[in-house]
């Protein structure tokens, strides 16, 4: 495709491409920094970065241009803060494992199990913790993550298998 | 975790239901399975993707640069110096002509209305709005010759004179105000209350009271030809005068200055001047350095 190039500097194309990849792009940054506010600044920043590069970027490897621009924006720009994630407060949107289980005693272990998850997961390294959201939240292969983070595949399985190793010793501990 | 590479399949959607019963066999899977479960129940910030969309178009046309404080702070310091200055050079300091102690100046306004300022006077005006509004400050006395157009005024501490186009002479000394209208009509406004003077009429203010003044028949205010003349006016407003005229300080010794004088004096000799105002008065004076010594005849 020779025209890649003018196709991300028109107006119309970036906008399309704004459109298809803000909510996934939103989900990866606040993967990595846990706070909605500044994911959403981290997205707005790296979509400006490649408005402003448009020229330089294929246009079949925006998308990776994007993730990568967050992790780079990410790096420089948020150290270290504590990383909080929620639940949504309306069951019907988080329903429990076992729906047909409605017995107090129940739904009450299974919210100290979800206070447990999350406190495990902002305690995951930045790395684990996003190859494991995006496969768990996003639904995504691990060659889909492998191809947005310019890594292998074997990389995002070590990551995954990594987080999960870190979880469930941290939940069966305490 | 010993089938890591059966769970990693099994969370990548890989597994077939009959590996996944094996896996359940061999494994437990519980906490996992929860793990697995509640992680993909996290919420996640829902972006309004066109509102955030539209925030970008206003970042994107200019290129978003880092502000950088120091320069910006540097830049403000010297955007607020030029401004200031700027605004004393081309605000604030209006055209002003000046007169010292027994001085006169003769000379045109930008729409050639002629001034001519007596001595120890000021005038002050913003010569770029001139064409706009004929306006223009007064300290002391000066004469006016008024081009027609439009309304033409001159501020005073004690009052506002306005005209269209006219000859006129407005004093305003220190708790001495007046003014003749020679041609024309002058309106004068003060303390708010606005009176009209036809030619030959004299509006007189001492010491803030409105004096009645018999009409006058010259041409021109006496001291355009060198002289200074008096109609009932108190000693001390001559006294100020002469001073004016003269580089003197007059002093008085035992003499009433609300004596009213009538009559003038010249601009030109200082011993005749000083016999015009004292003699009519039945005073003398007598010189001592740079002071003169005004006393009542026969007291000495």
């Amino acid at each position: 495709m020779t025209n890649n190039e003018t196709t991300l500097c028109d107006e119309k194309y970036f906008r399309d491409f704004y459109l298809k990849h803000v909510q996934s792009a939103s989900n990866f940054a606040y993967y990595k920094c846990g706070d909605s506010e500044a994911a959403l600044d981290l997205v707005q920043d790296a979509f400006t970065k490649i408005w402003e590069n448009c020229s330089k970027i294929d246009f079949n490897k925006a998308k990776t241009y994007l993730f990568t621009s967050i992790t780079n924006l990410f790096l420089n720009t948020i150290k270290h803060q504590k990383v909080v994630f929620q639940y949504a407060q309306d069951a019907q949107d988080a329903p429990n494992l076992d729906t047909n289980n409605q017995s107090p005693e129940y739904i009450l272990e299974e919210e100290e199990f979800k206070q447990k998850l999350t406190r495990a997961i902002a305690s995951l390294s930045e790395t684990q913790r996003e190859v494991f959201l995006l496969n768990r939240i996003d639904g995504k292969k691990y060659r889909e993550i492998a191809d947005l983070l310019g890594v292998s595949q074997k990389t995002v399985e070590k990551r995954m298998s990594a987080a999960l190793q870190i979880l469930k010793a941290q939940i069966e501990n305490i | 975790m010993k089938k890591e590479k059966q769970i990693l399949k099994w969370l990548n959607n890989d597994l077939s239901s009959k590996e996944m019963e094996d896996l359940k066999q061999s494994e437990d899977l519980q906490t996992l399975e929860k793990i697995a479960h509640y992680a993909s129940q996290l919420e996640v910030p829902k972006v309004d993707s066109q509102a955030a969309l539209e925030k970008l178009q206003f970042k994107k046309k200019p290129k978003v640069r880092t502000l950088n404080f120091k320069t910006f702070y540097s830049v403000a310091a010297v955007l607020v110096l030029a401004l200031t200055s700027g605004y004393f050079f081309f605000y604030n300091i209006n055209t002003s002509i000046e007169t010292q102690i027994a001085q006169r100046k003769t000379f045109t306004l930008p729409d050639n209305s002629e001034v001519v300022l007596n001595a120890e006077s000021k005038i002050s005006f913003d010569e770029k709005k001139w064409a706009k509004k004929r306006s223009l400050t007064l300290e002391g006395e000066a004469f006016f010759k008024v081009k027609k157009g439009q309304t033409f005024s001159v501020k005073t501490t004690d009052g506002i004179v306005t005209v269209l186009g006219t000859q006129f002479n407005v004093k305003a000394r220190k708790n001495y105000f007046e003014v003749h209208c020679y041609e024309g009509l002058v309106s004068v406004t003060h303390n708010n209350k606005t009176t009209k003077l036809p030619p030959g009429k004299i509006l007189r203010v001492i010491n803030k009271k409105v004096e009645n003044v018999e009409d006058f028949y010259s041409k021109n205010p006496s001291w355009i030809l060198q002289e200074s003349s008096f109609i009932k006016i108190p000693l001390d407003q001559v006294i100020a005068e002469l001073e004016r005229q003269y580089d003197l300080k007059i002093k008085v010794d035992g003499v009433d200055t609300s004596k009213l004088f009538t009559g003038s004096f010249t601009h030109t000799n200082k011993e005749i001047a000083l016999q015009a105002v004292t003699i009519p008065l039945q005073l003398s004076y007598k010189i001592e350095g740079k002071t003169i010594i005004f006393y009542n005849y026969g007291a000495n």
